[in-house]
């Protein structure tokens, strides 16, 4: 490419340097966009042709697709049930109520984490080593190994969640003049404080990095302008943080969205129940949940941040 | 006036200047006066609270770790007495042999996956920072394109495209090549290692996409005279990238590395579904401690130890162990480099 031939009397110009600096480019990127086509763009068109129709083995093998509409997205929602019984509309209130509620907590308690292990004091080195534990612990399958599967977790439950829980509400309840909703909503989320803390170990990392990452003369301007650090934390801290905090955003409620009881579902009408057409549409929504939910967690997040501005 | 402006600079510093601050009032004022008593009892409430809080969370971040250590190391009639909290009543190394023994074998398993984790994780690095350094160092047509393209990978779950990737790696054929080298039939590689290598060579191993965001972001951040430093000598495009870009990545490469092979040793999607039959710790400890499991196994352990009964306590107490087995070599590494991995993760960059 970058060698001048002539041959046959047709000249081969050498590309220019920009012109074969993008050539380069577009040649390093070869595995991802050939991936990006291959397991990516084609899987979501057969989605779609799958979801809109019933899948059925040829009799000389191979499938045989049968155009039904959008019988598989109806049937999906008012006949079928998930492998738990239960009604997929239910599965999806369930999981968007538990990621809405988890996500913005796992950003709002990673970002405190990181603010304490970027703080200067004796014995840093050993905590960070701690916090930045869960990358390991936190992984699906060492959670899944220690919790308690039998009779013990009547045992275990009284030490772990119920005991914090009931304390926390009625010491909430007794001293302070909040209203009951709102304090079952601090127990129930007192109560996830383990499975919250296993989940936030690379958030606190990226949160880490972008701390690190914002010039300190911002903080010695605003010392000496005479702000304190609760000022400085609002106007310095976070918005130098807003591209950091959405891509955190991000990543926990996608995370969420993997290890939601829906990628099983998936699999069984896929495989088990040999409902390709039905799994497929199955998939489908469950796509389009996430990237709607985002949606709407990110426009949330900019409301907040732009009022914050002004 | 001069007291007063003393205390508006004294506010928000940290604690060491505070500790320097007082001192000096003291000698200049002589005694201890109000201002003085007022910042001493300051420090030391903001401390107890500083530190609480910190050894409370860290506590809460052990606590799943420690709480399984007394029903590990306890001998297994004891599991279900009620008086037991903290301290077994009789030591056993019992659950941990059990654990080998049904879980482990003789630790193959365990060093394949390692040795799997480890190729895996240095393929994506390779692939993920080729495909990083062309996004973030040079400007082509379609690169907001291509950005989009990433993000949507990062975002749409797996499990949501796992039925047509099933399909296309029953028969897996690629605009005819494959069937060349097969008398034209497509190739099954369904339970097949290759598959994971191929996903992983395509950028779509284990959260692969954010990966090469991480690179991205990386390499945008490297300053322009580098390169225009290297071209001046005489290195060309990819020179440039294998020489000098990518031994100066080395925090992301530490930090992708660190987490890609957490979380490839870890993986029980994509070898579950795509090498079911592999020999994948994670895969084979799960499908073994499954609840139905139960029965078989505790009957197993009683045969084998020559144990009176088996209780249900005594499954949990081995599944315990061989999570604490499973995590060792992990936990191992990252001990011995966890300074080095978590300086690198501060400089990585990772959003800019």
């Amino acid at each position: 490419m970058t060698k001048s031939k002539s041959s046959g009397g047709f000249k081969f110009r050498r590309p220019g340097f920009q012109t074969s600096r993008k050539i380069n480019a577009y040649v390093l990127l070869i595995p991802f966009l050939a991936g990006f086509f291959l397991f990516f763009a084609v899987p979501i068109y057969n989605l779609i042709v799958f979801s809109l129709s019933r899948v059925e083995v040829a009799e000389e093998g191979g499938m045989m697709l049968t155009f039904v509409g959008f019988e598989n997205f109806v049937d999906l929602f008012m006949v079928e049930v998930s492998t738990a019984n239960q009604q997929f509309l239910r599965v999806f209130a369930d999981e968007n109520m538990r990621i809405f509620m988890n996500a913005p907590i796992m950003v709002i308690f990673s970002l405190f984490a990181a603010l304490l292990v970027n703080v200067k004091f004796r014995g840093r080195g050993f905590v960070r080593v701690i916090f930045f534990l869960p990358i390991v612990t936190g992984l699906p399958i060492v959670q899944s190994l220690l919790t308690v599967t039998t009779g013990a977790d009547i045992m275990d439950a009284s030490i772990a969640d119920t005991f914090i829980t009931t304390t926390i509400m009625s010491f909430l309840i007794s001293y302070t003049f909040l209203p009951i909703a709102l304090i079952s909503f601090i127990a129930t989320v007192a109560g996830e404080i383990f499975f919250l803390i296993s989940n936030v170990g690379v958030q606190t990392l990226i949160f880490l990095a972008g701390l690190q990452s914002i010039n300190p003369s911002l903080y010695e301007v605003a010392k000496i302008e005479g702000a304190n650090e609760y000022e400085t934390f609002w106007k310095i801290t976070l918005p130098m943080l807003t591209n950091v905090i959405v891509f955190v955003i991000v990543y926990s409620f996608v995370d969420l969205f993997l290890d939601s009881p829906l990628a099983n579902e998936v699999y069984a009408y896929g495989f088990l129940r040999n409902n390709i057409g039905m799994g497929a549409s199955l998939s489908l929504i469950y796509m389009i949940n996430v990237v709607l939910g985002l949606l709407v967690l990110l426009y949330a997040f900019r409301k907040v941040a732009g009022k914050h501005d002004s | 006036m001069i007291r007063k402006a003393k205390t508006k600079t004294s506010s928000g510093t940290s604690a060491k200047v505070t500790v320097a601050r007082m001192r000096r009032e003291r000698l200049i004022h002589g005694t201890m006066d109000g201002y003085y008593l007022k910042n001493q009892a300051k420090s030391i409430v903001g401390n107890i609270l500083f530190y609480s809080l910190v050894v409370g969370l860290s506590f809460a971040i052990l606590y799943p770790l420690i709480r399984v250590l007394p029903v590990v190391f306890s001998e297994f009639r004891y599991l279900n007495d009620p008086d037991v909290i903290w301290v077994p009543i009789q030591f056993s190394m019992l659950s941990f042999r059990a654990a080998i023994r049904v879980g482990f074998g003789n630790f193959t398993n365990m060093g394949l996956t390692l040795v799997y984790a480890a190729v895996i994780a240095i393929v994506q690095i390779v692939i993920s920072a080729m495909a990083g350094y062309s996004l973030g160092r040079v400007k082509f047509p379609g690169q907001t394109m291509v950005m989009i393209f990433v993000f949507m990978v990062i975002i749409v779950p797996p499990p949501a495209l796992l039925i047509p990737q099933f399909l296309r790696f029953a028969q897996f054929e690629v605009l005819g090549i494959v069937g060349l080298f097969n008398n034209g039939q497509p190739l099954n590689l369904l339970n097949n290692q290759a598959t994971l290598f191929i996903l992983s060579f395509t950028g779509f191993g284990v959260k692969q996409a954010i990966f090469i965001f991480i690179f991205r972001q990386f390499f945008k951040g490297l300053p322009l005279e580098l390169e225009e430093a290297a071209l001046i000598d005489g290195c060309g495009f990819y020179k440039t990238f294998v020489r000098i870009a990518f031994p100066m990545a080395v925090p992301a490469i530490v930090t992708v590395f660190a987490l890609a092979f957490v979380w490839n040793y870890g993986d029980t999607y994509l070898t579950g579904y795509f090498h079911p039959d592999g020999p994948y710790l994670a895969n084979s400890l799960d499908l073994l401690f499954q609840y139905q499991n139960m029965e078989h196994l505790n009957n197993f352990i009683v045969r084998i130890y020559n144990l009176p009964f088996s209780t249900s306590f005594m499954f949990d107490a081995i599944k315990h162990a061989a999570a604490l087995v499973y995590l060792a070599p992990l936990l191992l590494m990252y001990f011995i480099s966890q300074r080095r991995i978590v300086e690198n993760f501060e400089r990585a960059g990772i959003v800019g």
